[in-house]
């Protein structure tokens, strides 16, 4: 993945050259480890800012909604299915777009890392296939699969679906992955194990709504939680405010979230939201048969109604 | 979400079929009432911080 | 006596007593990362932590408080009349808090207790509360605090300074309630002050050298607010934000707060509960005008309050203690550093 950098520099000074587009989004280097910041070029020189490695894990689609200009962005599989989605809602237009699309092998997991090691991490030194830690007292080589994200370790889409411009050879996809291990896990304890489990995962929430926030799908322009007539929620700490914010705001994402991870990786206190969504991405799968983002021309289960609706009680 | 499977029920009702209206809600009283009263994402009131 | 010497075989007693008389708060670590919680009966403070995930500015200024209460029920007494909430305001101690997270505290008393205005609630709070700091021996790389008006050692606002020195600790006494502190722990052993004063030097030395981050101020009180207000690197540092609220939850010296009420059946309460200016609710008016109605806006008001009018308001430096938190928990890399860089360059180019 380190070597697409150039071909994205080349790709992106081409673009606004041509003034095929005014702006591309991409990525430029973080100043801690393991962090790289979204960032645009709107002339050939900004370019020169950008990087490519494996903590793009943010997704750019996020920056698109609702802008007017012609953007060029680039896509990993996940930011490409959630740029299907955008268009599917009417929140971009295809045509606004040149995607130029990053074949991915998953972004590292920089709360895993640091949790393997005792002090701080100085600096992590990357190469195609393993990535070295260093600290003060300790210096480890790990294989990058072994530190992946979890929802990259289990992605079937690494690959972006929809594309205007490449920046490498796609990559082979997973086959014969188990994404719902964890999601079954669960379904599998009793209404009030579920209810304890939750309140436990939820506990150190902050309310700071970073994983709404960094979700492309998250555009609505007042969310419920920020509602005061009526107040839909409340905003202490109450337990039940706190899991009504996440259930609700997993909801609203059924049948389009696409299991990117940027809600996870973007909390501060390491929670893994994402049970939530996959439950419903699960769900989706199996009573409708559908993964998001795949196609902008098929409409999602949610607005469509057919006949052979799985559940009894609406035929 | 820890609420019991029975607490939540969708039926299609049409406003013809007062007979099936009444079953519908009987059933779900009676099911309820078997579960007795919620006690999961229920506020209480804050506590003194 | 200003030094006392603590050895580590007695600390476990000293905080048995201490636990009598204070409510005692330290670095706990639970899963992944350390926070400061209320230690349980028995329970040590993890003085190993680099520091807390979040800033201890819960323990004086929780986010989410009760302030008052009512009940409509006729047979209560006072019924149909909001009353202030009884609240336990017994000494607590905060053990093993960082010395730029015990600084904050100085910033937000210029909030919360003003000529004009006392805050009841973060002034009893912080009346109860003594600081126990301990020294930074090995700061993070992403710490700024030497030129954050701040240091590793430095020791406003605490009570006691702990310097770990092997098998002891020491103790510098640095107001009356550090003194009580380590009465109530029968902490009394006394060192020759001139050796230790020489080693704590020495050491103050060393962590100050360790600190690799810095970040230059010294431009931003001279320059035009409109200036700054017009800059054109504002919309470059604010592309990235996604608005939420992770660096104002974190950082030590937010102090924004909003009020709300809940009711329940007869009875209610009003609270308040952390705000932040990086949400557009915070700045929505009634009538649906929104002076911050874009990121940009929000972006610069949160860079400008802390490194422009706080500078000029109070002329007691930047509105932070180099923490580094809001650097390391941005999920997208917005850095401090970087912006009052370009602020402060700002100035310096329009010489």
């Amino acid at each position: 993945m380190l070597s697409y950098i150039d071909k994205i520099k080349e790709i992106s000074i081409r673009l606004l050259k041509e003034c095929r587009v005014e702006m591309v989004i991409g990525f430029r280097k973080g100043t801690v480890p393991m962090m790289n910041e979204p960032h645009f070029a709107k002339s050939p020189e900004d370019v020169e800012n950008f990087v490519w490695d494996s903590n793009c894990g943010i997704n750019l689609c996020n920056y698109l909604t609702n802008r007017g200009e012609k953007i060029g962005i680039l896509a990993k599989g996940c930011d490409s299915r959630n740029i299907v989605t955008h268009i599917i809602e009417n929140k971009i237009k295809r045509d606004q777009l040149v995607i130029i699309g990053v074949p991915c092998k998953g972004m590292i997991d920089k709360r895993k890392i640091s949790a393997m090691f005792e002090g701080e991490i100085g600096e992590v030194i990357e190469n195609e296939n393993n990535i070295t830690v260093k600290g003060d007292g300790f210096e480890k080589t790990l294989n990058k699969k072994d530190v992946l994200q979890q929802n990259c370790a289990i992605c079937i889409h690494r690959n972006p679906v929809i594309h205007d411009e490449l920046v490498g050879d796609l990559v082979e996809e997973q086959i014969d992955v188990d994404r719902y291990e964890d999601v079954r896990e669960i379904e599998a304890l009793a209404p009030q194990e579920k209810a304890t489990h939750f309140e436990k995962l939820l506990e150190p929430c902050i309310r700071c709504y970073a994983c709404r926030n960094a979700c492309p799908l998250c555009y609505c322009p007042t969310c419920f939680t920020d509602e005061s007539r009526p107040q839909w929620v409340g905003k202490g700490q109450d337990p039940t405010d706190v899991s009504t914010f996440h259930f609700l705001r997993a909801y609203h994402c059924a049948g389009r979230c696409t299991d990117c991870g940027a809600c996870e990786r973007s909390c501060p206190v390491g929670i893994n939201m994402r049970v939530f969504t996959k439950k419903l991405e699960k769900d989706c799968l199996e009573l409708f048969e559908w993964e998001a983002g795949l196609d902008p021309d098929v409409r999602p289960p949610l607005d469509t109604y057919r006949p052979g609706d799985p559940d009894e009680f609406i035929k | 979400m820890g609420i019991e499977p029975d607490r939540l029920q969708f039926s299609w009702v049409s406003s013809a079929e007062a007979t099936k209206f009444v079953q519908v809600v009987t059933e779900v009283t009676r099911a309820i009432k078997d579960l007795g009263p919620n006690k999961n994402l229920v506020k209480t009131m804050p506590k003194v911080a | 006596m200003k030094i006392v010497q603590i050895n580590k075989e007695n600390w476990t007693d000293g905080l048995k007593k201490l636990s009598e008389i204070y409510r005692l708060f330290g670095p706990v670590k639970e899963d992944d990362f350390h926070n400061f919680l209320e230690l349980e009966q028995g329970q040590l403070p993890d003085l190993n932590c680099l520091n807390t995930r979040l800033s201890p500015k819960s323990i004086i200024y929780p986010q989410s408080e009760v302030m008052f209460e009512y009940t409509l029920d006729e047979n209560q007494k006072d019924h149909h009349i909001l009353k202030e909430v009884k609240k336990d305001y017994s000494p607590q101690a905060v053990i093993g808090i960082r010395p730029c997270d015990a600084r904050a505290f100085a910033l937000v008393r210029l909030n919360f207790d003003t000529p004009e205005h006392q805050d009841p609630y973060w002034l009893k709070a912080y009346e109860a509360t003594t600081l126990v700091g301990l020294a930074c021996e090995s700061p993070c790389s992403s710490c700024f605090c030497t030129t954050a008006g701040c240091g590793p050692y430095h020791e406003e606002e605490l009570d006691l300074l702990l310097i770990d020195s092997g098998d002891q600790y020491w103790a510098k006494i640095i107001t009356d309630k550090g003194k009580a502190f380590l009465k109530a722990a029968g902490w009394t052993q006394t060192v020759d002050e001139k050796t230790a004063l020489k080693e704590i030097k020495a050491k103050k030395q060393a962590a100050e050298d360790k600190i690799c981050s810095t970040v230059n101020t010294d431009k931003l009180r001279e320059i035009e607010t409109n200036e700054l207000y017009n800059a054109p690197f504002w919309e470059e540092v604010s592309f990235s934000c996604i608005n939420c609220g992770t660096c104002t939850y974190v950082c030590p010296t937010c102090w924004c707060f909003d009020i709300q009420d809940e009711n329940l059946g007869s009875s209610g309460c009003r609270m308040r509960n952390w705000d932040s200016c990086m949400y557009p609710l915070f700045t929505a008016h009634g009538s649906g005008h929104n002076p911050r109605d874009t990121k940009l806006h929000r972006v610069r008001q949160r860079f400008m309050h802390k490194l422009k009018y706080y500078v000029d308001k109070y002329d007691t430096g930047i509105q932070c203690v180099g923490c580094g938190r809001c650097v390391r928990l941005c999920p997208v890399n917005i850095d401090i550093r970087r912006v009052c860089e370009l602020m402060n360059s700002h100035a310096a180019a329009k010489d």
